[in-house]
C-alpha cells in the first residue's frame, strides 16, 4: 500500500518541484517594471537605459527626461518629438487617453503596454498572443528603422493593428488620430545589458531618433488620478466607472483587486445565485455573459441539480463490492521452448553448414541402423552399402551424405528432403531407434 | 454511501424546479431533502457489526469436479438485513463472479451457496467476503472493508489421477505374476510361497518330489513374487518440472504416474514412500499400506513447481537417510543435460550402490514431431540436436547402472508400471 502511494507521489513530486523551480527562476529573471532603474535614462544598472540615452545623445538627439505623464505629454505636444513610455502600465489611463490628441509630428513609443491599458485608452492596437520570453527574429517589414537594425529581440507580445507589423507582429506602427504610434512588446532592445545583442541597439536608437527630441517618461510608480476629470474630445461616458477604480488599470501584469471590486459592486442578479459557488454564477456586471440571460433561471437550476445527481452517480459507482482478487500464477514453461529458440538462432545466424551436418549425421545413423551396420563404420562402407541397396550411383550417395555445405536456404531445404527420401528408400518407414527399443 | 436510486431521485425531482418561486432555493431544498432521506436510510440499515459469517461444505475436490461451499449469513441485529454479498475466491478456484442478494430477518440466518469448479490443482483459498447492507428504501448502504470478518476456508484440489484407467490391467498382470488368477501354470514369482497338493492341470515341472516323498501325496511348490519390498517415489519439483508437457506441467504428469505406481505397489504388498524435493524437501509420505493412497493424494495436491535448480545432493542424502534397506528408487525428473549432468551424475553412484534406481522422465511428443525432416530444416536440426543430448544423458545414466524410462505423456504411467512389474518378475527389486 505504501509502495503504491510512493509510486504515485515521487514522479508527481518531482514534476511539481521542476515546475516550481522553473517558475521561480523565471520570475527572478524578469525585470520588474516598477524598479526605479528599469529603462531609466540615468541608470547604469543592467535593466537601465543609460546606454540608450547616451547613444541617442551621440546621434544628436535631445533627451528630455520627465517623471510625470502630464509633463511628458505637454513636452511632446510641441511637435517634432518622440514620446518614449517604457512603463505605460503605471501611467493613469486618463492621461494616456490624451495621447490621441498629439500632433502628427510626434511619435509615441510604448513598451509592452498591458492589454487592459490598450483597451481602456481605446488605442488602435490590440494585444494578441504572448510569448514566454523575447525572441530574436527577422524584421520582415518595410519599416526603415527595423530594416536597418536587422534581426533583433523584439518579439514578446504580438499586436494587431492597421499599419506596419514587424518582427512577426512583435512591433507595430500605426497612426492614432494624427500622432504616430509605435508599440513594441519586448523591453530587451532598450536595456543596458541586452542592447549589444543582435540589432537591438540599432533598433532602439532607430525607433527613438527620428525626431529631434526624445521625451523620456521615467515613471515607475502608480500615478495619482487627475484632480478633475480631464476630457479628451469624444469619449466621456465610459470612463466614469474606471476613474472610480484607481487600482484597476494600475499595476502591470494583472491585479486581483480589480476583479474583486468588480464583483463586490455588482449587486444585481447575484441574489439568487447564492449557495452554489461551484458554477461561477455571480457575473461581474460589466462582463456579464449574454448567454446567462438567454434562459430562465430554472433552466440553470435544473442543470445544477442534474450535475449534483451525476456526482451522486459517480460516488455510487466509485465504491466497489470488494477489490479484485490476485493470485500468484504457477511457473510454467512451454515444452519445446528451448528447441524453438535454438531453431530460430540457427536461422538468424544462417548456420546452414552446422544444420546440414546435423541433418546428415542423423541420416547416416538412421540408414546405418536400417542396414544393420555399425554406426562407427567409416563412410566408405556406408555409402557403398546404401548404393548397393538402393541402386543409386555411388557418387550421388557420397555427395548427399558427405558433400559440401549448402549455400542458400533453398539448397538446405532440398538437402533435407533428399536425405529423407534416401532414408525412405533404404528401408521401411523410418523409425527412431530408441522408440523401437521401448516397444 | 449513496446508491443509484438516490441519484435517480435527485434527477427526477428536477422537473419540479420550474414551479418553485426561486429555482435556486429549490435546488438547495430538494438536494437537502434527498440527502436527509439517504441519511435516514443509512441509519435504518442493519449494522455490519451485528452480521456474522460462517462457512461449511466441501474441503477437498478432485480436479475437474465441482464442489459446493456454503456461506452462512447470520443477522444478530433487530433490523432486517438487506444485503449484497460477494464471496471472492482466487480465480483458479472457478467460483462464479456473481453477487448474491439476500434478505435476512432479525436474528435469523441465510445460506448462500458457492459452486466451485477449480481449474488448477492445489490449495484454493477463499479470499474475502464483501457485504453491503442496504437501508429499507435502498437509497444508501453501509459497507466497510473487513467487516464482517471473512471466515477462512481452503479447498484442496486433488490431482485428477487420469491414469487410474491403467490400474485394472496392471493389477491383472500382477495377479498373473502371483499365480493367483491363472491356476494353470506355475506362478511366475521368484519367492517360494508354500507347498500344496497337486491338482490336475498343474504344471508337472513344479512338483516337489522331495516333499512328495516325505508325505504320501503329490505336492507342488507354489511361488509368489517378492513381497514387502520398498518403493520410493522421488519427485523433482525444480525448474524442469515447470515445463509444460501437453497441457499441464511435467510435475502433474509425474504425480499422476507416481500415484499409479503407488497404487499398484501397495496392492503388490510393497511399501511405498514418497519424497518431493527441489532445494528443500517439499513433501514426504512414508510407510502405511492400506490408507496410503488418500494420504499420498493429499500430500501431492499442493505441490507446485518452483523455478530453482534441484539439489540432487539433498535428494540422494534424504533417500539414503530414510531407506536403510535396499529399495526401488523412482526418480521423476527430466532428461536434461544441464540439470542431470551437473546435479545428479556426480552423486548418482552413491545412490545406485545402495538401491535400484529408475529415472523416469516424461517427454513432449512435440519434440519428435519437430525432428521429422519435413518442414523447417533449422528447426528439425535443433530438435535432432536436443534429442541427441537426451540420448547422451540417457546413456550416461545407464552406464551408472540406472534404468532410464523416457516415454511420451500418454503412455508414461503405463510404461512405468510395466518397468516395475518387469523388475518384480525378475526378482530384482
Amino acid at each position: 500500500m505504501r509502495m503504491r502511494w510512493l509510486r504515485m507521489a515521487v514522479p508527481l513530486g518531482i514534476a511539481a518541484l521542476l515546475l516550481t523551480v522553473t517558475g521561480i527562476t523565471y520570475a527572478v529573471e524578469q525585470p520588474d517594471p516598477t524598479d526605479a532603474d528599469f529603462l531609466s535614462p540615468a541608470s547604469e544598472a543592467p535593466i537601465g537605459g543609460r546606454a540608450l540615452a547616451d547613444a541617442l545623445r551621440a546621434e544628436g538627439v535631445d533627451v528630455h527626461r520627465t517623471t510625470s505623464t502630464l509633463d511628458a505629454i505637454g513636452a511632446a505636444y510641441e511637435g517634432d518629438a518622440t514620446l518614449f513610455v517604457p512603463v505605460p502600465g503605471v501611467s493613469h489611463p486618463d492621461y494616456l487617453r490624451m495621447l490621441e490628441s498629439l500632433p502628427a509630428s510626434t511619435r509615441i513609443v510604448l513598451v509592452d503596454p498591458p492589454a487592459r491599458t490598450l483597451d481602456t485608452i481605446a488605442a488602435p492596437v490590440a494585444a494578441t498572443g504572448r510569448r514566454w520570453a523575447a525572441k530574436a527574429t527577422e524584421p520582415g517589414c518595410a519599416l526603415d528603422e527595423a530594416r536597418r537594425a536587422g534581426t533583433a529581440a523584439a518579439l514578446r507580445q504580438r499586436y494587431e493593428a492597421d499599419g506596419e507589423r514587424c518582427y512577426d507582429a512583435g512591433l507595430v506602427r500605426t497612426r492614432w488620430s494624427a500622432a504616430e504610434l509605435v508599440v513594441i512588446g519586448a523591453n530587451e532592445p532598450f536595456r543596458n545589458d541586452r542592447a549589444g545583442e543582435h540589432g537591438n541597439r540599432a533598433l532602439a536608437v532607430g525607433l527613438l531618433a527620428t525626431k529631434s527630441t526624445v521625451v523620456w517618461l521615467d515613471l515607475h510608480e502608480l500615478e495619482e488620478p487627475p484632480a478633475q476629470p480631464v476630457d479628451p474630445p469624444g469619449s466621456e461616458e465610459p470612463e466614469r466607472e474606471s476613474s472610480e477604480d484607481p487600482s484597476g488599470e494600475g499595476v502591470v501584469g494583472g491585479d486581483p483587486g480589480s476583479g474583486e471590486s468588480g464583483e463586490g459592486r455588482s449587486g444585481n442578479g447575484s441574489g439568487q445565485s447564492e449557495g452554489d459557488g461551484d458554477n461561477g454564477a455571480a457575473p461581474p456586471s460589466e462582463g456579464r455573459n449574454p448567454l446567462w440571460d438567454a434562459f430562465p433561471d430554472w433552466f440553470w437550476a435544473i442543470l445544477v441539480q442534474l450535475a449534483l445527481a451525476a456526482l451522486v452517480v459517480a460516488v455510487w459507482r466509485a465504491r466497489r463490492l470488494g477489490p479484485p482478487v490476485s493470485e500468484p500464477l504457477p511457473a510454467t514453461v512451454r515444452g519445446a521452448e528451448t528447441v524453438l529458440g535454438r531453431g530460430r538462432l540457427y536461422r538468424r545466424a544462417k548456420a546452414r553448414g552446422p544444420t546440414a551436418d546435423i541433418l546428415r549425421e542423423a541420416a547416416r545413423q538412421r540408414t546405418a541402423a536400417l542396414l544393420r551396420l555399425e554406426p562407427d563404420d567409416d563412410g566408405e562402407a556406408l555409402a557403398s552399402a546404401i548404393a548397393a541397396h538402393t541402386g543409386r550411383p555411388r557418387d550421388d550417395v557420397d555427395d548427399l551424405l558427405y558433400g559440401a555445405s549448402p549455400e542458400t536456404d533453398e539448397e538446405l531445404v532440398a538437402l533435407a528432403a533428399d536425405l529423407d527420401a534416401l532414408a525412405h528408400e533404404v528401408g521401411a518407414p523410418p523409425v527412431r531407434t530408441d522408440e523401437g527399443e521401448q516397444r | 454511501m449513496l446508491t443509484g436510486r438516490t441519484a435517480a431521485l435527485l434527477a427526477l425531482s428536477t422537473v419540479t424546479l420550474p414551479l418553485w418561486p426561486s429555482p435556486w432555493w429549490g435546488v438547495v431544498v430538494l438536494t437537502a431533502a434527498v440527502l436527509a432521506l439517504a441519511a435516514v436510510d443509512t441509519a435504518l440499515a442493519a449494522p455490519l457489526r451485528a452480521v456474522r459469517l460462517s462457512r461449511d461444505g466441501a474441503r477437498a475436490v478432485r480436479l475437474g469436479e465441482t464442489a459446493t461451499v456454503t456461506l452462512g449469513v447470520h443477522n444478530d441485529s433487530p433490523r432486517v438485513l438487506r444485503a449484497q454479498v460477494r464471496d471472492s475466491w482466487v480465480p483458479s478456484a472457478g467460483a462464479p463472479s456473481r453477487v448474491h442478494r439476500v434478505l435476512v430477518e432479525p436474528h435469523a440466518s441465510a445460506a448462500l451457496e458457492t459452486t466451485l469448479t477449480p481449474t488448477r490443482r492445489g490449495d484454493r483459498p477463499a479470499v474475502r467476503v464483501s457485504l453491503r447492507s442496504y437501508g429499507p428504501m435502498g437509497l444508501a448502504f453501509r459497507q466497510r472493508a473487513g467487516r464482517p470478518a471473512t471466515p477462512a476456508w481452503r479447498l484442496r484440489v486433488l490431482p485428477r489421477f487420469d491414469s487410474r484407467r491403467f490400474l485394472p490391467e496392471k493389477t491383472a498382470r500382477l495377479r498373473t505374476l502371483e499365480g493367483a488368477q491363472v491356476t494353470r501354470g506355475r506362478g511366475q514369482g521368484t519367492e517360494f510361497d508354500a507347498l500344496r497338493e497337486y491338482v490336475i492341470g498343474d504344471d508337472v515341472r513344479s512338483i516337489d518330489w522331495r516333499a512328495s516323498a516325505r508325505r504320501s501325496d503329490v505336492l507342488v511348490r507354489t511361488w509368489r513374487p517378492e513381497r514387502d519390498r520398498r518403493v520410493v517415489c522421488v519427485l523433482d519439483t525444480g525448474r524442469t518440472s515447470a515445463v509444460r508437457v501437453g497441457d499441464e506441467p511435467r510435475l502433474d504428469a509425474s504425480i499422476d504416474a507416481a500415484l499409479l505406481l503407488a497404487a499398484l505397489a501397495s496392492r503388490a504388498g510393497d511399501q511405498v514412500d514418497l519424497l518431493a524435493v527441489d532445494t528443500v524437501v517439499r513433501a514426504t509420505v512414508s510407510g502405511g499400506r492400506h490408507v496410503l493412497l488418500p494420504r499420498l493424494v493429499n500430500a501431492l495436491a499442493p505441490l507446485q513447481p518452483s523455478l530453482v535448480e534441484t539439489d540432487f545432493e539433498l535428494v540422494v542424502g534424504e533417500v539414503l537417510r530414510r531407506e536403510r534397506k535396499r529399495a526401488l528408487v523412482v526418480l521423476f525428473t527430466a532428461l536434461e543435460p544441464g540439470a542431470l549432468g551437473e546435479g545428479l551424475l556426480p552423486v548418482l553412484p552413491r545412490l545406485a550402490a545402495r538401491h535400484r534406481v529408475i529415472v523416469a522422465a516424461v517427454h513432449d511428443p512435440l519434440l519428435e514431431r519437430m525432428a521429422e525432416p519435413s518442414g523447417d530444416p533449422y528447426l528439425s536440426a535443433a530438435a535432432i540436436r536436443t534429442l541427441g543430448e537426451r540420448d547422451r544423458v540417457r546413456s550416461a545414466l545407464t552406464r551408472n547402472g540406472v534404468t532410464v524410462l523416457d516415454a511420451p505423456l500418454d503412455v508414461f504411467p503405463s510404461r512405468l508400471c510395466d518397468a516395475y512389474l518387469t523388475l518384480k518378475q525378475a526378482g530384482r527389486l
